[in-house]
C-alpha cells in the first residue's frame, strides 16, 4: 500500500511540475493527454472491465462538450456546474441506449451503437441553430466562480484535478463490489447468472458510468479550447480512444495511461514522417493485437 | 500488482520529465520586443496540410509560398533579414492545428505565421493567436468564419472566400448567361452555407430566381435525388458548388439526364477538368460548361507561366496541382507588409501596415486588399468555358457584393 | 410520379452497391464470426490495383484479375498471419475487440499505403465493363453498367447461398463457425478454411470494387461504404445471403425516398437509424434465422 502512495506521489509531483517547465505547447498537449486519459478510463470501464463490446463513446464525448459549452456560452455559468450537468445528461442518455442495445450480441451491439454513434454526429453536424453545426462552435472561457480560465496554465490545475478525481473514482470502481461483479460478467456472463448477478443491470451501470465518463472528459475540452467542431466526434476520435485502450491493455488503469502517452506521444515522435502516420499507426494496431494481447501493462505484468 | 504499478507510475513521471527535456525554453532575444526577429532574420511559422486527405489543398501552396520566400533571401532579404521558416503540418485537423500553432509560438518563437489551407482548422486558432497577439495570415483557406466579422490579427481569403465564389457564380449567371431561373446544389457544411448565402444575395440583387436550392452530404453515394428535383425545377442555368467527389456524380447525372442548360461550376468542385471528362466517360456534357476560377487566367494559361516557371525551377519533381499559386499572395503580402512596416518590423507595426494593404498580385483574378475592417483579401473570380478538350477564358472579371450584410 | 420511379430505379442500383460488399462481409461473419471493418478498404484497394495496372497499358480483363488476386492475397493473408494468431494467443472474452482493431488496423494500413503511392484526393473512376445506350423502362433511366451491377449482385448472393447450403467446403465452413471444436474434431482443417474464406471474401470485395468504381467513384476513403454494407446486411438479417441483397437494395431505396421526401441531408443519417431501429425492434432483420442468434441469452 505505502508503495502505491510513494508512486502516486512521485507522479503528482511530476504533475504538478509541468507548466513549470513547459512552454504553452508542453501544457496545450498535457491537457489534451489529460482528457483522453479520462476518456480512455471510460472506454476501458466497458470494454476492459465490464467486457461490453461497445462503440458509442463518442457520442457521449460530444453531449458532454455542448452540453458544458452551451451551458457556459448562454448562461456564464461557473464551473463545475456545466461540467457536471454535461456529464450527468450524458450518463443518463448512455443508460437510455444501454436498455435496448444490451438485449443484442456482441457484434450486433458493437454495430448498434456505432450507428448511434454516428447518428449523434449527424446531429451535432445538422441541428446548427443549437450546435452551429459545421461552422464550428466558439466556446467562451470558462468561468470559474467570477476567475476566467484564459489560457493552458489556467486550465491546467483544474484538468488535472478532475482527470486524478476520475482516476480515482476508477481505482474504487475496480475494488469496489459493483467492479467486481462487473469483471464477473466480463469474465463469463452464464456463471455470473449462476452466481445470482443481475447481469442485465450491472452492463447497464456500466454503460452509465462510462458515458459519464466520456462526459466528464466533454466537459474538460471546453477548459483549454475555443473552439469545436463536429468532425471532432466521429470515427477517427474512437479509433483513437480504442487505441489507446487496446495498446494500453484491456482492463488495467495503468496500462491504459500508458497507452494514452504512448499514442499521444506517437504523433509527435512521427513529425517528419507523415506520410506514412496512417500506416504505422494502423501497423502498430495490428502488432499490438498479435503480440500484446494484454496491452503495454500485460508487458510489465510478466 | 502493487510494485509493479509503482514502477509504472514511476516511469510515466520519468516520461514526463524526459519530455520535458525536449522543450527548450527561452526569451526574446536582445533589444527587439517581439520574438522571432533578430538583427540577421525574421522568423515565419508556415503551416498547412502536408498529410492525410485534405493534403493536396496545401501541399502546393505552401512549397509556393516557400519559393517566394527562398527569392526574397535570394534578393537579399527584408531590410538585411533572410526569412527563416519553420514548416509543420497541421493535416487540415483543428486539434492538430491547434497544437503546431502553440509550437510555432512558444517553441520555435516565431515572429508572424504564415499558415492555413482549409477553414475550421484555421479558424480554431483565432482565439489563442488574438490572445497572444501574434499575427496570422492564413495561405489559401477561404475562412470565411474567422474574417467575417473581422479580427485585428487574422488575414486571409487570397483565393476569394466562399462568398466570393457563390457571388461571383450568380453575377456570371446572371450577366453573361443571362438566366433568369437557377438550379443550386451545394455542400451541407459551413463551406456550403457560406456559397449559398452569397449565391442568394446576389440572386435577388439581379433578378435571378433560385427555383432549386440542394444540399448534400460530403460523402453522398447516389446523388439520383436532389438532380432529380433540380431537373425538375427546369432552372436556365445548373449551378454546382460541391467538392469534386459529389460535382463529379453531379455531371453524371448531368449527362445521363442529358440536360441541356448550360452548368457552372465552383473552383473546388473542378480541381482537373481533363479528369472530370474522364471520370465523366465523354464530352457531350460539356457543350455549355463552365467553370469559376481566383486567377487571372486558364492555370496552363500565359499569365501564369511565370508562377510555374518558378515552381519547375525550385521543386523539378514535383508536378503542381491546380492549387499551387494560391500561395504566393499570401506570402507576397507578408513580405509587402513587412517591408512597408519599416525598417524594426513589430507585430503590431507588421499588423498595422497589413490593414492597409492592397496591391496586384499577377497572379489572381483582383487585387489583394486589406483594410481596417476588413480581412478578407481577394473578392474577384473569372470564368472559363470548357467544351471538354479546350478551355477558353472568358471576358472580364466579376467581384462579388455580399460581405454578410441582410 | 416519374420521379419516385426513378428515385427507386437508382436506389435499387445503389442497394445491390451495398449487397455485394455485404455479401463479403457476410461470409467472414458467418465463418469467423468476425466483423471485417476492412472490407470497404480492400475493395478501394482492390479499386486503385486495377487502376495501377490499367496504368502500365494492359487490358482491362488483367487488370481486373490482377486486382481480384491481390486482395484475395492480402486477405487470406492477413488471416493467416495475424487474425490466426489472434485466435490463439488472447482471452477468450477479448478475442472480439482484438479482431476488430486488427481489421481496424488493417483499413488504416491500406489507406495510408494508398496514399503514399501518391493517390492523394483526386477523384478517380475506371471504365465501366457493360457500355451501349442506356436502358429506358418508361421514364426511368438506367446505364448498362447499372443492369450488370445488379445483376452481378443477385447473381453473387445465389451462388453464396448455393455455396453454404449444397456444397461440402460451405458445409464445413458453417460448421466451423458454429462450433470450431467439434469441427475441428471431425478432421475439417479450421485454419486453411478460415484463410481461403477470406482469400474469397476479399476476392468479391476487390470483384466489387471493379464494378461499381465507375459508379460510386474512387477516392482513398472510399472505404468508409463499409459502414452502409453493415447496414445492409443488419437489415437482411446477417447471416442470410439472399437476405443481404435484398437488404441492400431495400436500403438504396430507402435512402433515395429520405433524399425525395425529406432532404438530401437527411441521407447521410438513414442508414444508421435504419441500424439501430431494425437491430432494437428486430434483430434479425427480415431475413435472419431467429431471434435467439443476435440476442443475449
Amino acid at each position: 500500500m505505502r508503495r502505491i502512495v510513494v508512486a502516486f506521489l512521485l507522479a503528482a509531483l511530476a504533475a504538478v511540475a509541468v507548466p513549470l517547465v513547459l512552454p504553452a505547447y508542453g501544457v496545450f498537449m498535457a491537457n489534451m493527454l489529460l482528457m483522453y486519459a479520462v476518456l480512455a478510463l471510460g472506454l476501458d470501464v466497458l470494454l476492459g472491465l465490464a467486457g461490453q463490446f461497445a462503440f458509442a463513446h463518442v457520442a457521449f464525448f460530444g453531449l458532454g462538450v455542448y452540453v458544458t459549452a452551451l451551458l457556459g456560452n448562454r448562461y456564464g455559468l461557473s464551473f463545475p456546474f456545466p461540467l457536471l450537468t454535461g456529464a450527468a445528461f450524458a450518463g443518463v442518455v448512455a443508460v437510455l441506449i444501454a436498455v435496448p442495445a444490451l438485449r443484442l450480441r456482441q457484434v450486433y451491439l458493437a454495430l448498434t451503437t456505432y450507428a448511434f454513434a454516428a447518428a449523434a454526429q449527424w446531429v451535432f453536424h445538422s441541428w446548427d441553430s443549437v450546435t452551429e453545426g459545421s461552422n464550428g462552435l466558439r466556446i467562451a472561457t470558462t468561468n470559474l466562480a467570477g476567475w476566467r480560465i484564459i489560457d493552458d496554465n489556467d486550465a491546467y490545475p483544474l484538468m488535472l484535478a478532475i482527470a486524478l478525481a476520475m482516476l480515482l473514482a476508477r481505482l474504487a470502481l475496480e475494488r469496489s463490489r459493483l467492479g467486481l461483479r462487473m469483471a464477473a460478467v466480463h469474465e463469463s456472463e452464464p456463471v455470473a447468472l449462476a452466481s445470482g448477478i443481475d447481469a442485465k443491470r450491472i452492463k447497464i451501470i456500466a454503460f452509465g458510468v462510462s458515458g459519464v465518463f466520456a462526459g466528464v472528459a466533454g466537459g474538460m475540452l471546453p477548459l483549454f479550447n475555443s473552439y469545436v467542431h463536429p468532425d471532432t466526434f466521429g470515427l477517427e476520435t474512437l479509433v483513437v480512444v480504442l487505441t489507446m485502450v487496446v495498446v494500453g491493455g484491456l482492463g488495467s488503469v495503468w496500462g491504459v495511461l500508458a497507452g494514452v502517452l504512448v499514442m499521444g506521444a506517437l504523433p509527435e515522435v512521427m513529425r517528419d514522417l507523415q506520410v506514412f502516420r496512417e500506416i504505422v499507426y494502423g501497423a502498430l494496431l495490428i502488432l499490438s493485437v498479435m503480440f500484446m494481447p494484454r496491452g503495454i501493462a500485460g508487458l510489465v505484468r510478466r | 500488482m502493487k510494485i509493479r504499478s509503482a514502477w509504472l507510475a514511476a516511469t510515466l513521471f520519468l516520461g514526463l520529465g524526459g519530455a520535458a527535456q525536449a522543450f527548450p525554453v527561452g526569451d526574446p532575444v536582445g533589444p527587439y520586443a517581439d520574438p522571432g526577429i533578430t538583427d540577421k532574420e525574421i522568423v515565419i511559422g508556415l503551416f498547412g496540410p502536408q498529410s492525410g486527405p485534405l493534403r493536396n489543398f496545401g501541399f502546393d501552396p505552401q512549397g509556393a509560398a516557400q519559393m517566394w520566400y527562398d527569392m526574397v533571401n535570394k534578393s537579399g532579404g527584408i531590410w538585411g533579414r533572410k526569412i527563416r521558416l519553420v514548416i509543420e503540418d497541421d493535416k487540415c485537423d483543428p486539434t492538430t492545428l491547434n497544437g503546431v500553432v502553440r509550437k510555432l509560438v512558444t517553441v520555435d518563437k516565431v515572429f508572424l505565421l504564415n499558415g492555413g489551407s482549409c477553414t475550421p482548422a484555421a479558424v480554431s486558432a483565432q482565439e489563442y493567436i488574438t490572445r497572444e497577439k501574434v499575427p496570422m495570415v492564413m495561405l489559401n483557406a477561404a475562412g470565411d468564419t474567422a474574417l467575417f466579422p473581422p479580427t485585428r490579427y487574422m488575414f486571409g481569403a487570397f483565393g476569394g472566400t466562399q462568398l466570393t465564389v457563390g457571388g461571383t457564380m450568380v453575377d456570371f449567371i446572371a450577366k453573361e448567361l443571362k438566366a433568369k431561373t437557377l438550379g443550386y446544389l451545394g455542400n451541407d457544411d459551413d463551406f456550403g452555407s457560406a456559397n449559398l448565402a452569397a449565391a442568394k444575395y446576389m440572386a435577388e440583387q439581379r433578378g435571378v430566381k433560385l427555383v432549386a436550392v440542394e444540399r448534400v452530404p460530403v460523402n453522398i453515394v447516389d446523388i439520383t435525388t436532389p438532380m432529380l428535383r433540380i431537373r425538375q425545377a427546369n432552372p436556365d442555368v445548373v449551378m454546382i458548388t460541391t467538392y469534386p467527389q459529389p460535382a463529379t456524380l453531379a455531371m453524371q447525372k448531368v449527362n445521363e439526364f442529358g440536360l441541356t442548360m448550360p452548368v457552372v461550376m465552383a473552383v473546388q468542385s473542378i480541381p482537373n477538368p481533363a479528369a472530370l471528362v474522364k471520370n465523366i466517360g465523354g464530352t457531350a456534357a460539356f457543350k455549355s460548361f463552365y467553370y469559376s476560377s481566383p486567377l487571372n487566367d486558364l492555370t496552363d494559361g500565359p499569365r501564369q507561366q511565370w508562377v510555374h516557371d518558378m515552381y519547375k525551377a525550385a521543386f523539378p519533381d514535383r508536378t503542381p496541382t491546380a492549387f499551387m499559386a494560391y500561395g504566393m499572395p499570401s506570402a507576397q503580402a507578408v513580405t509587402y507588409a513587412l517591408m512597408l512596416a519599416g525598417p524594426n518590423p513589430t507585430r503590431e507595426s507588421f499588423v498595422d501596415a497589413m490593414s492597409h494593404l492592397k496591391f496586384e498580385t499577377g497572379i489572381m483574378a483582383g487585387p489583394i486588399e486589406f483594410g481596417p475592417e476588413r480581412r478578407d483579401g481577394m473578392n474577384s473570380s473569372i470564368f472559363i468555358k470548357f467544351d471538354g478538350t479546350n478551355a477558353a477564358r472568358m471576358p472580364g472579371v466579376f467581384v462579388n457584393e455580399y460581405r454578410g450584410q441582410k | 410520379m416519374g420521379l419516385i420511379a426513378q428515385a427507386v430505379a437508382s436506389g435499387v442500383v445503389t442497394g445491390a452497391v451495398y449487397a455485394l460488399i455485404a455479401l463479403s462481409l457476410v461470409m467472414i461473419y458467418k465463418s469467423t464470426d468476425v466483423i471485417n471493418f476492412a472490407g470497404g478498404d480492400l475493395l478501394m484497394t482492390g479499386c486503385y490495383g486495377a487502376l495501377m495496372v490499367l496504368a502500365a497499358n494492359a487490358p482491362f480483363w488483367v487488370a481486373a484479375m490482377v486486382s481480384v488476386l491481390g486482395i484475395a492475397v492480402i486477405g487470406a493473408g492477413f488471416d493467416r498471419l495475424v487474425l490466426d494468431r489472434i485466435a490463439r494467443h488472447t482471452r477468450g472474452q477479448d478475442i472480439m475487440v482484438a479482431m476488430v482493431t486488427a481489421t481496424i488496423g488493417l483499413s488504416y494500413v491500406l489507406k495510408g499505403t494508398i496514399r503514399a503511392l501518391g493517390y492523394a484526393d483526386e477523384v478517380r473512376s475506371l471504365p465501366p465493363q457493360f457500355t451501349g445506350p442506356p436502358i429506358m423502362i418508361g421514364d426511368v433511366f438506367l446505364l448498362r453498367q447499372d443492369i450488370g451491377i445488379l445483376a452481378c449482385a443477385a447473381l453473387a448472393g445465389l451462388i453464396l447461398f448455393l455455396f453454404f447450403r449444397f456444397t461440402r467446403l460451405g458445409r464445413g465452413l458453417r460448421a466451423t463457425a458454429e462450433d470450431p471444436r467439434a469441427a475441428a474434431l471431425i478432421g475439417i482443417p479450421i485454419r486453411r478454411m478460415r484463410m481461403l474464406i477470406w482469400a474469397i471474401a476479399s476476392a468479391i470485395a476487390a470483384f466489387a470494387g471493379v464494378l461499381v468504381a465507375p459508379k460510386i467513384l474512387m477516392t482513398p476513403d472510399m472505404g468508409g461504404i463499409v459502414i452502409l454494407a453493415f447496414a445492409a446486411g443488419v437489415i437482411g438479417g446477417f447471416t442470410n445471403f439472399p437476405g443481404v441483397v435484398i437488404g441492400g437494395i431495400l436500403l438504396g431505396v430507402i435512402e433515395n425516398l429520405v433524399g425525395l421526401f425529406v432532404s438530401a441531408q437527411a441521407i447521410a443519417v438513414a442508414p444508421f437509424l435504419v441500424i439501430m431501429l431494425v437491430l432494437v425492434l428486430r434483430p434479425q432483420g427480415l431475413f435472419g434465422g431467429g431471434a435467439l442468434a443476435i440476442r443475449k441469452v
